[in-house]
């Protein structure tokens, strides 16, 4: 019941299509009824239980596959090595891509997970796993890390969505059983919102309408008591909300001054946007940066990619450190799975779960270090490996959300992660 | 996986690959045999993107991914015993993910070379190098890099004249027979055509200072830009990304203005990686990712003839094909080279064509 799994970067005809866009902007826009989501919502307990830790969290979404090799686990003089030279950083031990000069300079705050073995090399599916920790063949939807850091860590009292992707190449997952409140909210891939938060119609036109509208629904819904009115009403509302407070996406006039340091393109001005989104308040952000499917001519073409996504990443670590919100914000690097250590014939890499790298930094994580390691020419883990569901495990962790968390679907109990998911605790401070 | 080749007179062929390796063979008069390497050209220590020979015949140029042009002696043959293994490496083997670990690599093939020194390098460069050309006479030397960066320096002394900054990353370059004008082809790669910024620009020589732009409507990333030697033809070919479809498009251009003149048709599939004027001055041969090289009528555009070197494995057929990366004329018009990412240089004969 994955509806919103949507592919990477693969060519046409060998991997799954993608989907559009606006699937994920009319999800947000009108929300929808997820099977038995409402007896969930109905819970009590469940909404006792939510703890608001205060916690954000940024992802960065390499949206493809990016290369562990090409980044953070180097094979200098190894076959496998490629093209790319490693440079040392100031933490003894960690050497990363000659291209990421400005995330090298953080080495000391990046905790760097090396031993990443995941169950599927397919760019759905993987996407899916990398974002809920569960295996997408399962009958019922989990939600994506997003849905559940926003349950449990938004501001109920604000008017920005808890949950924001910039961008939707990174897949659209939704909020499963989590139901239409934690839905994410998709804005363009700069970070711009999309056309329909703009109002047609003046401020007081708008109100007026608004209170003809509650007018009607009120009589509406003391006569239908139905949880799919319910799902319709809570999108509305959030919708209407969001349009109060839409400002906060406009990020135009200090843009001007930040683009240069963080890259005048859309993961630039994305990662902008979710430094004044998180700081504003927002639980979850999401910013994808794809086409890093390189199937061929892997080399230039990441080493292009790199020079839009490492001054982003650095030039937001560098704002959120500035800014003392570092501490309280996890920024995840992350992919639905790896490249090949093998370099095929068209100079390119393919996909691979078997041994990969992602990278945490910030939000109590112990930088500075990396966990677990592949052998030496990166075909297999060599210790300490990790899988989705304790890479999500040791997100949830981080932010204060106890991983296994209970909730209810009608009757069954669910969990936030998989039984036997472990977070990684060498990493959590 | 061979990225360059180059002719040195018409006995004799370099060729070069994406690890650093630089290798010449003598080339055997008669019969159909493989020859062995003679020599192994000692220095780089990343990919080697670029090959040429002086018009002279006496020195071999290349550069690459190491940031560095190196000069070698293109005629001398004593040097340092050494030995090379042909057939180290991993291999192509698909999408590994379903794969433990690689196949153990064959019994090593060996062979006796000598092992040679370059003669001088040109170190002006901090990026990877893509643009490397010769001027006609063989005074002048233009590189181009990543860093957007072009050099024209004197290709005897090794002294540089003059630099200056381009649109985007340098993928190649060629200056005009007359020395006035470097015509570079610019890309920041992408895999979504939307994202790449590809140019083709025309500047002075003298001043940097841009003659033309022919950016305008191209429809993928340029592979490699040249003259005609008579300066009557600027030809370019399309394919630095790997697309679905004919997208190896060939054009000639009024190398004046940098107007389109003529596509080339049919186009290569997938991309088009590199051409070479014939020596007759009525030809021009392209390869491509189709592994396909063809030959153009200069007068009419006409393709007028094809070589296919296509490959009987199923595995390495379609968008896994192993692109042919570049091809050289010998100065005397009856030998074809072309650069092979399955690992090898194929010698094609043009004599009967």
């Amino acid at each position: 019941m994955n509806r919103n799994i949507r592919a990477g970067a693969c060519n046409s005809g060998h991997h799954l299509s993608r989907r559009s866009l606006m699937r994920g902007l009319l999800t947000t826009a009108g929300g929808y009824a997820v099977a038995n989501w409402g007896a969930l919502t109905h819970s009590q307990t469940i909404a006792a239980e939510a703890k608001r830790s205060g916690k954000r969290c940024i992802m960065l979404y390499m949206g493809g596959g990016a290369s562990q090799i090409d980044t953070f686990d180097m094979k200098p003089g190894r076959p496998t090595g490629g093209e790319f030279r490693p440079v040392q950083t100031k933490v003894t031990g960690i050497q990363v891509c000659e291209y990421l000069p400005n995330v090298a300079r953080h080495a000391d705050k990046l905790g760097i997970i090396r031993s990443m073995r995941t169950k599927t090399p397919d760019h759905g599916p993987g996407g899916y796993y990398m974002h809920t920790g569960y295996n997408p063949g399962e009958r019922f939807p989990h939600p994506e890390a997003g849905a559940m850091i926003a349950k449990y860590c938004e501001n109920p009292d604000s008017d920005l969505p808890s949950f924001v992707k910039i961008g939707g190449q990174s897949g659209i997952y939704g909020s499963g059983y989590l139901g239409p409140r934690y839905e994410p909210f998709v804005v363009e891939e700069d970070g711009r919102v999309p056309n329909f938060v703009n109002p047609s119609v003046g401020t007081e036109v708008q109100e007026r309408r608004g209170e003809l509208l509650d007018f009607m629904e009120q009589r509406f819904a003391e006569e239908r008591k139905g949880e799919p009115f319910a799902a319709h009403r809570t999108a509305e509302l959030r919708t209407v909300r969001l349009m109060r407070a839409r400002q906060a996406f406009n990020v135009s006039a200090e843009w001007e001054k930040a683009k240069e340091r963080y890259g005048d393109n859309k993961f630039g001005r994305g990662c902008f946007t979710a430094l004044k989104l998180v700081e504003a308040g927002v639980s979850f952000v999401e910013v994808a940066h794809g086409n890093h499917d390189t199937h061929m001519d892997n080399f230039p073409i990441s080493k292009a990619l790199y020079s839009t996504m490492d001054p982003a990443w650095g030039s937001l670590l560098d704002d959120l450190t500035q800014r003392g919100l570092l501490k309280d914000t996890l920024v995840v690097w992350t992919s639905e799975f790896g490249r090949t250590p093998a370099i095929n014939v068209r100079a390119g890499r393919d996909h691979f779960g078997r041994a990969w790298t992602t990278v945490l930094a910030g939000g109590g994580i112990k930088g500075g270090q990396h966990y677990g390691s592949s052998d030496r020419d990166g075909f297999e883990v060599a210790d300490n490996p990790v899988g989705e569901a304790d890479f999500i495990a040791t997100i949830y962790k981080s932010m204060g959300v106890n991983h296994r968390a209970k909730h209810f679907l009608g009757s069954r109990p669910i969990w936030a992660t998989p039984e036997g998911s472990k977070p990684i605790e060498q990493l959590l401070g | 996986m061979v990225s360059a080749v180059a002719f040195i007179g018409s006995d004799k062929v370099a060729a070069a690959n994406r690890r650093g390796d630089l290798l010449i063979w003598n080339l055997l008069s008669t019969g159909d045999k493989s020859p062995e390497p003679a020599r192994r050209l000692v220095g780089h220590t990343g990919p080697i993107n670029r090959l040429l020979c002086s018009p002279d015949g006496k020195t071999l140029i290349s550069a690459g991914n190491d940031r560095a042009v190196r000069f070698w002696d293109a005629l001398a043959s004593d040097g340092n015993p050494g030995t090379i293994v042909m057939n180290d490496g991993y291999r192509f083997v698909g999408v590994t993910e379903k794969v433990a670990k690689l196949p153990d690599p064959p019994p090593p093939v060996t062979a006796k070379v000598v092992e040679q020194k370059p003669i001088r390098e040109f170190a002006g460069h901090k990026e990877w190098i893509w643009g490397l050309a010769l001027s006609r006479d063989g005074k002048t030397l233009v590189t181009g890099d990543d860093s957007k960066l072009v050099i024209l320096s004197d290709a005897q002394k090794g002294t540089e004249q003059r630099r200056w900054k381009v649109k985007q990353w340098v993928r190649a370059l060629d200056i005009s027979p007359d020395g006035k004008v470097v015509v570079t082809a610019e890309q920041l790669p992408h895999l979504s055509e939307k994202e790449a910024e590809n140019g083709l620009r025309g500047w002075d020589a003298q001043t940097g200072e841009m003659k033309f732009d022919a950016s305008k409507g191209l429809s993928g990333g340029v592979t490699t830009v040249r003259f005609s030697d008579d300066g009557k033809y600027l030809a370019f070919c399309v394919g630095s990304i790997d697309r679905d479809g004919p997208a190896g498009k060939v054009f000639l251009l009024n190398p004046t203005t940098g107007e389109k003149a003529r596509e080339l048709t049919p186009a290569h599939v997938r991309g088009a990686t590199d051409l070479a004027f014939h020596p007759d001055g009525k030809h021009l041969f392209t390869c491509g990712r189709d592994r396909v090289v063809k030959a153009w009528q200069l007068s009419d555009g006409a393709q007028v003839h094809e070589i296919s070197l296509s490959l009987q494995d199923k595995g390495k057929q379609g968008p896994f094909t192993p692109t042919l990366h570049a091809v050289s004329i010998a100065p005397d018009g009856k030998l074809l080279a072309v650069a092979d990412a399955e690992g090898r240089v194929v010698i094609c004969s043009l004599a009967a064509k």
